[in-house]
């Protein structure tokens, strides 16, 4: 069941197996079609990497569960007219508990809205991408004809995707007319491109079309089951007059919010930082113990220099780049005093797992100096080069 | 896991049928099988399981959710097994059917955990059948189409699929309800008043519990196994890559009297690495030659924590020979490789590619015999959690954890008390409450006894201890009952601890005389620093005459320890006591130290150090508990003491390693009757009445204690030869159980005080059971333990039985204080532990009437 096309809107739970009333449907697609649509999104979530992005008409909240993953986006909106919908599916969009642990680089914001895509909400204004997926068939007329002026007219967001059904492919379908109850109308490829040409031609976007669900051999000619309107923004001017003035204009109502944990915050950023800085400090220990050894067993024969970064494992590990070694490699080295090993804050902030972190050498003294043990000048982390969990290995 | 487990998970991970099954461990719960939503609402993960969903906070309204899902007939089974819900033992014993309860000692307000859930007098629930024309195969689908529906909109509901529960009788019995999908077809549903069932009953409890976990979702609490946390809200030590989760575990149930919600605050601790990151360390830290081995050794048997959604599950193995870069294949039969799976999937870039794998059994959850799916993870997408292994041996850490954990009373009491406010007020919360007609009352209080405290007896003394936790002063000047001198023995050293032995044996030789331990010289044997030599010297010297080994070890590393005690519990059966040189160079505490050491040796040579009065003239007291072995993860050790003499003082131990994966044993009655012979032998008679106290009980496993345990004792018993028969009593002691009990004074809110009985109130109605405070803490809060009667022949008042269990944990030889459980229990404990810690094989019958194993 789950390859079989499930070629209604949101992919809502009565939606969803349709096939089950209607067993007699033959096309099917793969991936099902609605993933499809989805992946189409997520491609473009990826080549664009929108900050902001809301999905109007966001059902079950699938799409935005999708979405959530990707760590360019800083908010995500849901906007729906099924309250109850909403709801019970708010949940899906909290952070995974494995988030928590290893926390995301950006602030994220997941927020859903119950309210009509008719009505204009200033929350919504300057987003870098809306969609509006397998929507605007669900719209009477009098709707889809202020959709344009408030969809690309108020909130004129950098990019908008619009997809509805193709009714050209409908005829491959037994016994069907519209695909959905609840659709108004199915347009073809010539309705919509036109009515999309006169939106965009309208509020200066350009718009690409393209589709999911490739149509099955010989019948190629009915194009895409489903067709998707790509529509960008042409000048990339700051938004309009008309939104300060109605700054603030709140009529949709927030449903369900949620916040995500992330490097941003500094609880969670000094938290992975001495985490980091202690894991680096280990490893380097742990390896100057080593070398002390094989000096110690070696002396004599001369040691073969070996590449410090490659662990004596079965596993790599994670490899340095060029680039990455230079930098390691010109920052001050780790030393040993008396009996204990010193790690230069600027040799940590080399290692790539530290050096993507948002902090500098000061900042990174603030954050780590109640938790980590630094040298007098406070220029380097400093640890006993020897505790009592070392056991040499060929002891055993 | 044993090298058979291992070999078998392995072999299926292999074959080709089971690489489809693989793709299992990659449905997140959340994206791409929608169906399994509901089951997160509901379904009832436990620890029990291996692996457990983590369902996310729900903020759903109250007719959205569907709560049904294990009131599937057989899982319903399962939880109230889990629980023990329908084990009823009270009610065959006559002299506790209508109370239960005991006399002595002073009565004492105390406050709990507990919380009243009041219901109306009326209450029912009433469980309906759901049929749909046409059939729909699709749970969800008929769950949205009833929920859907404005009949039952205004009811609160919880439904599987096809059982209803209603708090609310509709007005028909049967009632035929149309309904439309969005594609315009017409079904029918047909919903069938099958059953109405009084709040007491089973199936209301479970009710109660999902309607309380659906609550502390909506509360932002995430479900990990039982209990609930806020990982928002965390307790973080950087210094050890930890995070402690605040959170409850909580439990609805009907108490003695009524209806109530506990609550006790729990953490789990995460560790913020990736089992990668461990991996790595572990490699720098030990070097290759043995790595492969130690990871296993260390990881299998971890519960970690997934990345991409919100499961946990059991590491049962790593396979080396899977690489990110293999294939597998997808549900829908194509292939795919783990990086473009991870990538696609959730956008994540696998760093490693030449990590293995790691392998989980995924246990049907519905208990049939169906094979487990195998599940297979990667490393650097998976986290730690809680502590095992090398980290619980790092005294800094848990020290750190210890005290981030350890709560106060009044600190528990203000958890408690935010949490009952937080589901007071929460909107959403109440909301679920009012529907179902329940309402979320205040913390109960109860009135229990401080028991009268125990006179310790010694040789020719009678101590009145000042404080029960601890009369290691009272009884500095007293001497012992009874030891044999030790003439012959051995010291086994090192040659760096050969300085600090002098002094150690004379401190030695001074308390045990004080306390009429006689300890003539050892003969000393110097040895290398290594555990080869050790056991040389030991195979080389002891004789038949050796009365004890003493080593000296160098390190505490476990070879040393586990080899000499193997050696010495079996091969060549001679009491032994190991000591750390580091501890006998602990200056200023040498007294202490040889005082603690004397006694244990005493006890090894068969010495008894002390008693209590015990009235009962003719009485064996047994104590039973069982352990997992480290090394084969299929063998469970069984562990059976019993006293041997009136007074209580002297010891008959076994122990076996049982081949199964149940904690249930089935060699006690060869015990039974190995115990009663050697009472025989030493009393020349039959014991009158025995008393068994059974420790390690799982949760869910009291049924199977009650039909397959008792009965072997009881046969046993029977078949012992007299004419009349030793009377038994069974109790079953938990050390775990929820209720906490705390004294109120001057507004602030104390450990209740040490022999602290409660028989009412926080007791269940259908057994016979009591909670026994018999542990002091200074810091943090402490716990009582649980005693269920679950067989009970002797008759003994419960006031009797409740004083008895108080003096048997007296009587730990080990500790000169109160104990938490009865002495026998942890006699039991001990040596199981050590059985399964260090020698994996049966200690030698020639030992079985020394504490060998203190």
């Amino acid at each position: 069941m789950e390859i079989e096309e499930k070629n209604v809107q949101s992919n809502s739970v009565v939606d969803g197996n349709f096939e089950e009333v209607c067993p007699e449907k033959i096309i099917k697609f793969k991936p099902p079609l609605y993933k499809q649509r989805y992946q189409f999104v997520r491609d473009l979530v990826r080549r664009h990497e929108p900050k902001k992005v809301a999905d109007l008409g966001c059902g079950d909240t699938e799409l935005l569960r999708l979405l959530k993953i990707y760590p360019c986006i800083q908010l995500l909106v849901g906007v729906d007219i099924d309250e109850e919908k909403l709801q019970s599916n708010g949940h899906h969009l909290s952070p995974y508990l494995g988030e928590f642990v290893k926390p995301r680089d950006l602030d994220l914001t997941v927020t859903l809205y119950h309210g009509s895509v008719v009505e204009r909400d200033s929350r919504l204004v300057g987003f870098d991408l809306i969609t509006c997926i397998e929507l605007i068939e669900h719209l009477d007329s009098d709707h889809l004809a202020r959709f344009p002026e408030v969809v690309f007219g108020y909130l004129s967001p950098v990019m908008i995707v619009i997809s509805t059904p193709n009714s050209e492919f409908n005829p491959l379908f037994p016994i069907v007319t519209l695909r959905d109850a609840d659709h108004k109308f199915e347009w073809n490829r010539m309705e919509f491109q036109t009515w999309a040409l006169q939106v965009a031609n309208h509020y200066n976007y350009s718009v690409e079309f393209t589709g999911v669900g490739k149509p099955p051999a010989g019948a190629e000619h009915v194009g895409f089951c489903t067709q998707i309107g790509v529509f960008r923004k042409n000048s990339r001017e700051a938004p309009g007059p008309c939104v300060s003035e109605q700054h603030d204009h709140h009529v949709y109502k927030a449903v369900y919010t949620t916040s995500y944990p992330s490097l941003q915050q500094e609880r969670v950023l000094k938290f992975e930082l001495v985490g980091e800085v202690l894991f680096q400090v280990e490893h380097l220990r742990l390896r100057h113990l080593r070398t002390l050894r094989e000096e110690k067993r070696g002396a004599g024969t001369v040691p073969v220099p070996k590449d410090p970064s490659v662990a004596p494992s079965l596993m790599l590990g994670a490899l340095f780049t060029e680039a990455e070694k230079a930098r390691i490699e010109n920052s001050p080295k780790p030393f040993c005093e008396g009996g204990r090993f010193f790690v230069p804050l600027q040799r940590l902030l080399a290692y790539p797992r530290l050096h993507r972190l948002p902090v500098d050498e000061e900042r990174m003294r603030s954050l780590l100096a109640d938790s980590v043990c630094l040298s007098s000048d406070g220029s380097a982390v400093t640890v006993d080069l020897h505790n009592t969990w070392d056991c040499d290995p060929e002891d055993n | 896991m044993s090298g058979r487990a291992r070999v078998r998970a392995r072999g299926m991970a292999r074959s080709p049928d089971s690489l489809s099954v693989q793709c299992t461990q990659t449905s997140p719960s959340g994206m791409l099988t929608p169906v399994d939503l509901s089951d997160s609402e509901a379904s009832f993960s436990g620890d029990v399981e291996g692996t457990s969903r983590i369902s996310q906070p729900c903020n759903k309204g109250v007719s959205s959710g569907d709560v049904g899902s294990t009131f599937v007939e057989k899982s319903v089974k399962i939880r109230q097994d889990c629980m023990d819900l329908g084990v009823c033992t009270r009610e065959k014993w006559a002299h506790v059917r209508d109370s239960k309860t005991g006399s002595s000692g002073i009565p004492v307000k105390l406050a709990t955990n507990l919380f009243n859930l009041d219901l109306p007098q009326d209450w029912q629930l009433y469980q309906y059948h759901v049929t749909y024309i046409p059939d729909l195969a699709s749970r969800r689908l008929r769950i949205a189409l009833l929920y859907n529906h404005s009949k039952l909109s205004n009811h609160a509901k919880a439904f599987d699929g096809t059982i209803l529960f209603l708090s609310q009788k509709l007005e028909e019995k049967v009632i035929e309800l149309s309904t439309e999908t969005q594609r315009g077809e017409t079904v029918k549903m047909t919903v069938t008043l099958t059953r109405e069932l009084p709040s007491s009953s089973p199936m209301c409890i479970q009710v109660f519990n999902i309607i309380f976990k659906k609550i502390l979702k909506k509360l932002s609490m995430y479900q990990i196994g039982r209990n609930f946390y806020k990982p928002s809200e965390p307790v973080e030590i950087p210094q050890h890559k930890l995070s402690l989760w605040p959170g409850f575990a909580v439990c609805v149930s009907h108490f003695e009297r009524s209806l109530l919600f506990g609550a006790d605050v729990s953490y789990k601790v995460l560790r913020n690495e990736t089992v990668l990151e461990f991996m790595t360390d572990l490699c720098y830290k030990i070097g290759t030659s043995c790595f492969t081995q130690m990871c296993e050794q260390q990881l299998i048997g971890l519960i970690v924590l997934t990345r991409y959604n919100n499961k946990t599950y059991r590491v049962d193995d790593i396979d080396w020979s899977v690489k990110p870069t293999h294939t597998f294949q997808r549900r829908d039969g194509s292939e795919i490789t783990y990086i473009d799976y991870y990538r696609q999937q959730y956008n994540i870039i696998l760093s490693d590619l030449n990590q293995p794998v790691l392998v989980s059994l995924l246990k049907s959850k519905r208990n049939d015999n169906t094979e487990p799916k195998i599940v297979h993870l990667i490393p650097e997408l998976c986290f730690l959690t809680g502590l095992a292994g090398q980290a619980t041996s790092d005294f800094q850490l848990m020290k750190a954890v210890a005290e981030e954990m350890r709560l106060s009373p009044l600190g528990r009491q203000q958890r408690l008390a935010r949490l009952a406010d937080d589901i007071q007020r929460n909107k959403d919360a109440r909301f679920e409450l009012e529907t179902w007609g329940l309402h979320f009352g205040s913390q109960m209080s109860l009135t229990g006894r401080v028991l009268p405290s125990e006179k310790i007896l010694m040789q020719d003394h009678v101590c009145q201890p000042m404080s029960a936790a601890d009369w290691s002063k009272d009884i500095r000047t007293c001497k012992i009952l009874n030891v044999q001198s030790l003439n012959k023995w051995l010291i086994v050293c090192s040659n760096r601890a050969e300085n600090v032995i002098e002094g150690f044996l004379s401190c030695l030789r001074r308390v045990g005389s004080s306390m009429g331990f006689n300890v003539g010289y050892p003969k000393i044997i110097k040895v290398q620093e290594n555990t080869a030599a050790f056991l040389r010297a030991i195979q080389q010297h002891v004789d038949l005459h050796v009365q004890l080994v003493m080593c000296i070890l160098p390190s505490d590393q476990k070879n040393y320890y586990d080899s000499i005690k193997k050696y010495l519990s079996s091969d060549c059966p001679v009491p032994s006591q190991c000591v750390l040189s580091r501890t006998l160079n602990k200056q200023g505490m040498m007294m202490s130290i040889a005082t603690k050491i004397a006694l244990q040796m005493s006890c090894k040579l068969g010495g008894e150090l002390w008693a209590v009065e015990i009235p009962l003239k003719s009485l064996m007291v047994v104590g039973i508990d069982t352990c997992k072995d480290t090394l084969g993860k299929q063998v469970v050790v069984v562990g059976f003491v019993a006293s041997i003499n009136p007074r209580i003082t002297r010891w008959f131990s076994r122990c076996i390693l049982q081949r199964t994966t149940t904690d249930i044993a089935d060699c006690l009655k060869v015990f039974m009757t190995g115990a009663l012979k050697e009472w025989y032998k030493h009393n020349h008679d039959l014991p009158a009445r025995i008393i068994v106290y059974r420790d390690g009980v799982g949760d869910g496993q009291l049924r199977a204690v009650i039909e397959y345990e008792v009965p072997q004792l009881l046969s046993s018993v029977a078949e012992s030869g007299s004419k009349t028969s030793s009377r038994l009593s069974v109790i079953v002691v938990r050390k775990k159980c929820l209720p906490r009990f705390f004294t109120e004074m001057n507004r602030t809110v104390q450990n209740a005080p040490v022999g602290t009985v409660v028989d009412s109130e926080a007791t269940r109605p259908e057994w016979y059971d009591f909670y026994l405070i018999t542990k002091a803490a200074c810091r943090g809060t402490v716990s009582p333990t649980h005693y269920n009667v679950i067989y009970d022949d002797n008759g003994l008042k419960p006031d009797h039985m409740q004083r008895l269990t108080f003096k048997l944990c007296h009587l730990y030889y080990n500790w000169q204080g109160l104990i938490s459980i009865p002495a026998p229990c942890q006699y039991a404990h001990k040596l199981t532990y050590l059985v399964a810690q260090s020698i994996h094989k049966e200690p030698n019958l020639e030992l079985a009437n020394y504490l060998f194993y203190l």
